[in-house]
């Protein structure tokens, strides 16, 4: 794992101002023995025996954190993950929970090894703690604990793991902070500490951690969570050495590394060398702001390199920054979906082969002392919508059709709609908490069938929103309802999974005091290969809309704004301090998942299908799939086809039938384009769009237009900015296939986005 | 003389155990029938008549229980093949059944497919949203009512349900379980249109928060509602007609029977209640050999199945996942994984690595010595290889194995990894049984339960040959392979030993300090109609059984315990008893330290276990056959010793009570073949189980 821009001598990487990188090998202090001693070679049998314990040691790991702990975050939340690294740091098998976690843990072990072996030292029995996002965290919430593992005096591999806590004190109860400036706003950095050495908590470092919080006992709880974990995967490992002797465990690890190394090669192999780009905007810095900002993601595959670049990404600002920590992460959370399922997600094959060169400064690398808290809801969580795209639009460029039914579009909630409510509860208690219903986010149209609604994140595989009964059990509110929103999931020939939408009034309090953070309000996510974008997140607060006083006239519930009377008032991507009266609505969805494919090429059967189930709309099945159906309920195939024929002369002006011909040696690489010696051909069509060696967008035909024409949930972006932004679409200028579509400010030029060339021109 | 019947239902056999009033047991098996199972159930009661030299009504007529575990519900569940059901819920949440929680993508899914999300997907839905109508009401947390029920739109859903042609409909509100005055309303305007379609409130089956996990229950119930209710009437009835006069008892997945009158309104507890017969017989006999801590494990041809009996109970789950969808009911805790003797051995291509499972060849066409056209090699005919079973005595001679195959499909395993074929074949077990050797230990250690001190029972066809070497790895003393013949039809025997089991719970937030006159008041009630339903099961009040718990958990903490309430009056000093014993057993599961005991305790769930204990004889040793159990040699391969040696063979059913086997040996027994591993030694107990010490 490279990970510096060569470009920048002079800068120290070592998680100070700028973030930690590795330089292999490592500076280890000489007085620490690293084992190394390597069965070479191990019977298949005690490989599998020990391949299955080594698991279920990390699952039992995961586990005791999950008892000790008892924390909601920790259960339902899955907002932690154990690991097993070997002596120096290298992953063994990551947790199948939160994935962006992953760089986090194997970051600490390096710069523990690096900064800490000379003084105060490394030895048996002792575990570091840190939560520093330039060193070893995705942002301050997260705390890392890892624990070396010792077999006679040498260090044979660590244990770690990452939960995140309630509240670690700063300036906002729970630790994102909407109007931060800088970290200093935030909780407080921790560098790895020894807090338990040679066995032993150490009081006074305990108590200088848990001192910070507005809740120290919930804090120490964690902590002996996080210790119980380490401790009993600790002792479990080294049952494994004691049975099957040090050289055949380490051995088998080795053999992890190297099987999922090579399975990770094999696919990279079956893919040319290329560019591919992904550009995400990203609004308001910070309350007052009405700007947006570039998320820029480039991943070049050259031999059996993928190098991951945030070149053109804008600079830090605000609260919108995460560290290079959290974004390597976020990619890595993607590879190991989308690339290593079948490896049990051993995502050290894939590191090994990985580079990440990231300008510092910006808001996927921000240099101390930026603010960081908001990363995991922000720009990590966008990074790996990113990161999905970027390796999707790789991945169809893949000769092996099994790899490419991998390829999707953007997920859903590609921010996390922080909507955070505090108060008096029904109970005449204080309260302070953020709405969880969002996990239910939704999966991205495939290249071969649609996301799934409501289907969660491709990152969590487990995320689980709470019910409605547990939310009015906790807090002091009344849902009015919580439904799936019809056609928001991104229109293609497979769409993207439909998000949703919940409403409540107060229930049992005088107010509500909310405050929001995230993106994806003005601009949604981007779709895929002409499919449509996401939907856009909402924050909806009618003011006077005395409900509970007009239903019990009506005798009805309402169940959409349009059934609610009062003031409409749409609450900014960061506000703070909003105060929701018992009389007042707050309403809010989110960002849905987008769309794979040019939607008029989509299956009419499968239009009727969604209308007849409620996630599709009739007027949508017109407006973006040209999609007619009877009163009955079944295609009207001829009004339909009529349709369709109009929709591409307005596309192009005298659209070309099909006249592909099969079986040339052309090769896919994406789903409306493929490529033949130097030349990209339209693969509906056959026509031939361009030469390699140019952006194949600017002989495209190209459209403009408002960005809510690209979901009907989507609002006027000038509700929430100053800057403008468009919707383009990229045709085939013979047959009219939507190949690709963008957002971008109107000055932006077409975003080079499959690039097959050597070099970048 | 009089009798107590049980009939048990699997996938290709309907097994029925006939015990008399002297403790005598007549078994018969025949052949399931699919397309209506009553008639197997019938069949294998006649045949046991037969083999007691009584009239299938002479049987009946003397029957004085009759049990009967069934997978009609189920099957019903995992086809798709319900009623069409409508459901009818609050307004603005019916999409609560289609979203999930969005877990539903991936809810119970096994490792390797949990990590493959670009196949995630939700399963079919039960009700199609078209079905599912919504109706203004609104009741709060408290109870209270924030909006009273619309009749107006609740007549019109009704309607619209019914013109749709519905045979079920689901009725589950917001907080309904809390005050179900809209759900009754409701319910009754439903009886009074169409008397004719099945009805469920989602109160009635459940009293527990969650609206998606109490929707699904309810939606589910009605799902399979209809063909269960018919096909327990079907045979209720003509059970009545062939004189068996007393309550027909059905399984339920909580490990005890309920009526078949109040089955057919709740079938849904039926859902799960295969393994549940196996982990009750176990408990049974348990308490026979005075053993309280029993891992229960059942190694079948496709799955391996492990339930807990602890301190003499068997430990419980109140949620359960099927197809994707969870709901709440009250089951034995069982869990199972893909591993069992059809379990296939497997080259992993990339790393040239052995695997075993999770895939399995089954019953059909089964292990490759099973010669049916399988010819990958699975644990079966490792087994085979290793000398473990013989060929010609395989289940008694009921199947005659082709070792020739197995050997054959163990070279397409072996020969690739330059392994020897035997070498392949010892470690294909030995993967197979570190796995479950895995998961008893998550069954344990994972709930706070030190496997050291616990029995480990091995029911199942291939429990025999594994259950030494799993118990080992983690620890125990003592293995027991159970009952000689009697385990060929070991579910039944355990739906046999089941008492009446009736789960009254309801949902009470209650503060420590406790408020001892309202935990009163609720225990009252819930006893008062426990006592109500007892009496209606025809249980005299000398064998009702009521038995007091609170679920408990800390404030800001997930895990919630069940803790045992003293029964009569509470006290304010038993209210001091009941903190006490909560944070030492929160400690004893979660570790020490771990009790938060700042954060303040709550009650969320008050329940009473009403049981109506059975009178069932004890069993009666079976007779022995004073012949030389010895039967030969053969050469059998052990890891212990690294390669073959020349193996002593005993027939079991010809061994006395008390003798002896120092292992290695075999011991061949009509259901199962046990292998007596080196340094161990095996005996048979005065009960026909066969023990072994490790």
């Amino acid at each position: 794992m490279v990970t510096h821009p060569e470009a920048m001598t002079g800068i120290r990487w070592d998680g100070r101002q700028y973030p930690y990188i590795p330089q292999e090998p490592l500076c280890v202090d000489p007085g620490l023995k690293l084992h190394t001693e390597t069965a070479e070679s191990i019977d298949p049998i005690t490989y599998e025996v020990i391949r299955h314990a080594m698991w279920n040691i990390n699952v039992e790991h995961g586990h005791t954190i999950m008892k000790v702990s008892g924390s909601p975050i920790c259960a339902y939340g899955h907002d932690f993950n154990p690991c097993l690294l070997d002596e120096r740091g290298n992953f063994i098998f990551f947790g199948p929970f939160l994935q962006y976690l992953s760089s986090a843990t194997s970051s600490a072990v390096k710069w523990t090894l690096e900064y800490r072996s000379g003084n105060p030292g490394i030895e048996d029995g002792d575990m570091f703690l840190t939560n520093d996002p330039w060193i070893g965290a995705t942002h301050q919430l997260d705390v890392t604990l890892i624990a070396p593992v010792f077999w006679q005096g040498e260090l044979f591999c660590w244990v770690g793991n990452t939960l995140h806590q309630w509240d670690l004190g700063g300036t906002s109860p729970g630790g994102f902070n909407p109007v931060a400036q800088d970290v200093y706003w935030e909780a407080g950095c921790i560098p790895p500490i020894k807090i338990v050495e040679r066995g032993r908590l150490r009081k006074d470092i305990e108590e200088e951690y848990t001192r910070r919080s507005r809740m120290p006992e919930l804090v120490a709880l964690d902590l002996r969570a996080e210790i119980a974990g380490c401790y009993v995967a600790r002792e479990r490992i080294k049952q494994l050495i004691d049975r099957y002797g040090a050289a055949i465990v380490k051995g088998v690890m080795r053999k992890l590394q190297d099987d999922s190394e090579r399975a990770f090669v094999r696919r990279l192999h079956t893919i040319p060398d290329g560019t591919w780009r992904e550009v995400g905007w990203i609004e308001l810095a910070h309350p007052e702001d009405r700007r947006i900002y570039r998320n820029c993601l480039t991943l070049t595959k050259r031999g059996d390199r993928l190098i991951f670049s945030n070149q053109g990404t804008d600079s830090q600002a605000g609260t919108l920054n995460s560290t290079m920590i959290a974004w390597k992460g976020a990619i890595a959370s993607m590879v190991s979906a989308q690339m290593l399922f079948d490896q049990m997600f051993v995502v050290e094959g894939a590191y090994r082969h990985m580079e990440f060169v990231a300008e510092p400064g910006t808001i996927t690398c921000a240099t101390f002392p930026a603010a960081v808290s908001a990363a995991p809801a922000l720009t990590l969580l966008q990074t790996i919508a990113l990161a999905g795209l970027v390796i999707s639009k790789m991945l169809a460029c893949s000769s092996d059709e099994q790899l490419r039914t991998e390829v999707q579009s953007c997920m859903g909630a590609p921010m996390y709609p922080i909507a955070a409510i505090s108060g008096i509860n029904q109970r005449g208690a204080p309260y302070t908490s953020f709405l969880l219903d969002p996990v239910g986010a939704a999966l991205a149209g495939l290249a071969w069938r649609d996301g799934v609604d409501t289907g969660g994140w491709p990152w969590d595989l487990q995320s689980t929103m709470p019910n409605v009964e547990d939310n009015e059990w906790f807090y002091p509110i009344l849902y009015l309802w919580r439904r799936e929103l019809p056609d928001s999931g991104g229109a293609g020939k497979f769409r993207g999974g439909n998000a949703a939408e919940l409403a409540f009034i107060p229930h049992g309090t005088d107010q509500i005091t909310l405050f929001t953070a995230t993106g994806h309000c003005a601009v949604p996510g981007p779709g895929l290969f002409g499919g449509y974008p996401t939907s856009t997140t909402r924050y909806t607060l009618v003011r006077g809309a005395c409900v509970s006083q007009r239903a019990r006239t009506s005798g009805q519930l309402p169940i959409g704004l349009q059934h609610l009377e009062g003031r409409v008032e749409y609450l900014p991507p960061k506000a703070f301090g909003v105060i929701q009266h018992p009389d007042d609505v707050f309403i809010m969805s989110w960002a849905s998942a987008g769309g794979y494919g040019d939607p008029i090429e989509r299956d009419p059967e499968r239009v009727a299908v969604d209308v007849r189930q409620g996630n599709v709309t009739q007027q949508w099945a017109r407006r973006a799939y040209g999609v007619v159906l009877t009163e009955e309920g079944e295609v009207d195939w001829t009004k339909t086809k009529h349709l369709r024929d109009r929709m591409r002369r307005q596309r192009v002006d005298k659209p070309n039938s099909p006249a592909r011909v099969d079986g040339t040696n052309k090769q896919m690489v994406a789903e409306g384009l493929e490529l033949m010696g130097e030349y990209f051909y339209c693969r509906r069509c056959g026509h031939r769009i361009s030469p390699l060696s140019e952006n194949y967008k600017l002989h495209c035909r190209q459209k403009k237009f408002p960005i809510q024409e690209a979901n009907r949930y989507i609002l006027d972006p000038r509700t929430y900015l100053d800057d403008e932004v468009e919707f383009r679409h990229f045709y085939c200028p013979r047959c009219g296939l939507l190949i690709q579509t963008e957002i971008a400010r109107p000055a932006d030029d077409p975003l080079w986005d499959i690039q097959l060339v050597e070099g970048d021109k | 003389m009089d009798f107590i019947c049980a009939v048990d239902i699997g996938g290709t056999f309907t097994d029925c155990i006939v015990r008399d009033s002297a403790g005598h047991i007549t078994l018969a098996k025949s052949p399931s029938t699919p397309d209506d199972f009553s008639e197997g159930f019938f069949n294998a009661l006649a045949q046991a008549a037969t083999q007691m030299g009584l009239t299938l009504d002479e049987l009946l007529s003397r029957t004085r229980l009759l049990l009967h575990g069934t997978t009609v519900g189920i099957n019903a569940l995992l086809e798709l093949k319900g009623a069409k059901t409508g459901l009818i819920t609050t307004r603005g949440h019916g999409d609560a059944l289609l979203i999930m929680r969005s877990v539903g993508r991936s809810a119970g899914l096994p490792i390797e497919r949990l990590l493959h999300v670009s196949r995630h997907r939700k399963p079919s839905p039960l009700i199609p949203r078209s079905l599912i109508k919504e109706v203004s009401e609104r009741i709060d947390w408290r109870g209270e009512i924030f909006l009273p029920l619309n009749r107006q739109e609740a007549r019109q859903a009704i309607e619209e349900l019914l013109a749709e042609n519905v045979e079920a409909i689901a009725i589950s509100f917001l907080w309904g379980f809390v005050n179900p005055v809209h759900e009754i309303a409701v319910r009754e305007m439903v009886s009074q249109m169409a008397p004719d379609v099945y009805v469920t409130c989602a109160h009635e089956l459940i009293a527990k928060p969650g609206e998606y996990e109490r929707t699904a229950a309810t939606a589910i119930n009605c799902f399979i509602g209809p063909q269960m209710s018919g096909y327990i009437q079907r045979v209720q009835q003509r059970t009545r007609t062939l004189g068996y006069k007393r309550p027909f008892l059905i399984m339920q997945a909580s490990g005890g029977v309920a009526t078949a009158d109040e089955i057919i309104h709740k079938p849904l507890f039926t859902i799960g209640s295969g393994p549940a017969g196996g982990l009750i017989g176990a408990h049974y006999l348990a308490g026979v050999l005075g053993h309280t801590n029993v891992i229960a494990t059942d190694v079948g041809g496709t799955s391996f199945d492990v339930g807990i009996i602890s301190q003499g109970r068997p430990l419980m789950a109140s949620e359960t996942t099927v197809n994707q969808y969870t709901f709440f009911m009250p089951r034995l805790d069982i869990e199972s994984i893909g591993s069992g003797g059809g379990s296939i051995i497997w080259i992993d291509p990339l790393s040239q690595t052995m695997k075993v499972g999770p895939e399995s060849a089954g019953a059909d066409p089964g292990p490759a010595c099973y010669g049916r056209g399988n010819l990958r090699p699975t644990i079966t005919d490792a087994d085979v290889v290793l000398g473990y079973y013989n060929p010609n005595n395989f289940l008694g001679g009921a199947l005659r194995l082709d070792r020739e195959a197995a050997l054959q499909a163990m070279r397409t395993v072996a020969d690739p990894l330059r392994m020897g074929v035997v070498e392949a074949a010892a470690g294909a077990t030995q993967i197979a049984e570190f796995q479950m050797a895995e998961l008893l230990r998550q069954m344990t250690v994972q709930r706070g339960l030190d496997p050291r001190e616990f029995v480990v029972y091995a029911y199942g066809g291939a429990g025999g040959a594994h259950a030494a070497a799993y118990a080992r790895e983690l620890g125990c003393q003592t293995v027991v392979i159970p009952l000689g013949s009697i385990a060929s039809t070991w579910s039944a025997f355990g739906i046999q030993s089941a008492d009446i089991l009736h789960v009254y719970e309801t949902s009470e937030l209650l503060i420590a300090p406790f408020d001892v006159e309202r935990l009163n008041r609720i225990f009252c009630q819930l006893e008062s109609r426990a006592r109500e339903q007892l009496r209606e099961d025809q249980i005299p009040d000398d064998r009702i059984e009521l038995q007091r718990f609170v679920e408990m958990k800390f404030r800001l903490q997930i895990h919630r315990i069940e803790i045992p309430v003293p029964g009569g009056t509470l006290t304010d000093r038993d209210m001091e008893a009941l903190e006490a014993t909560f944070v030492q057993t929160y400690e004893a599961l979660y570790g020490q330290g771990s009790a938060f005991t700042e954060a303040g305790m709550e009650i969320g769930v008050v329940r009473v276990m009403a049981r109506g204990k059975m009178d069932i004889p004890p069993i009666n040793p079976p007779e022995r056959l004073a012949r030389e159990a010895f039967v030969g040699r053969r050469e059998v391969y052990w890891r212990e010793y690294n390669g073959h040696r020349s193996t002593a063979i005993y027939d079991g059913t010809r061994l006395q009570p008390h003798t002896i086997i120092e292992g290695p040996a075999i011991v061949e027994m009509p259901v199962t073949t046990i292998v007596v591993r080196p340094y161990t030694v095996g005996r048979m107990d005065a009960y026909g189980n066969f023990v072994i010490e490790l």
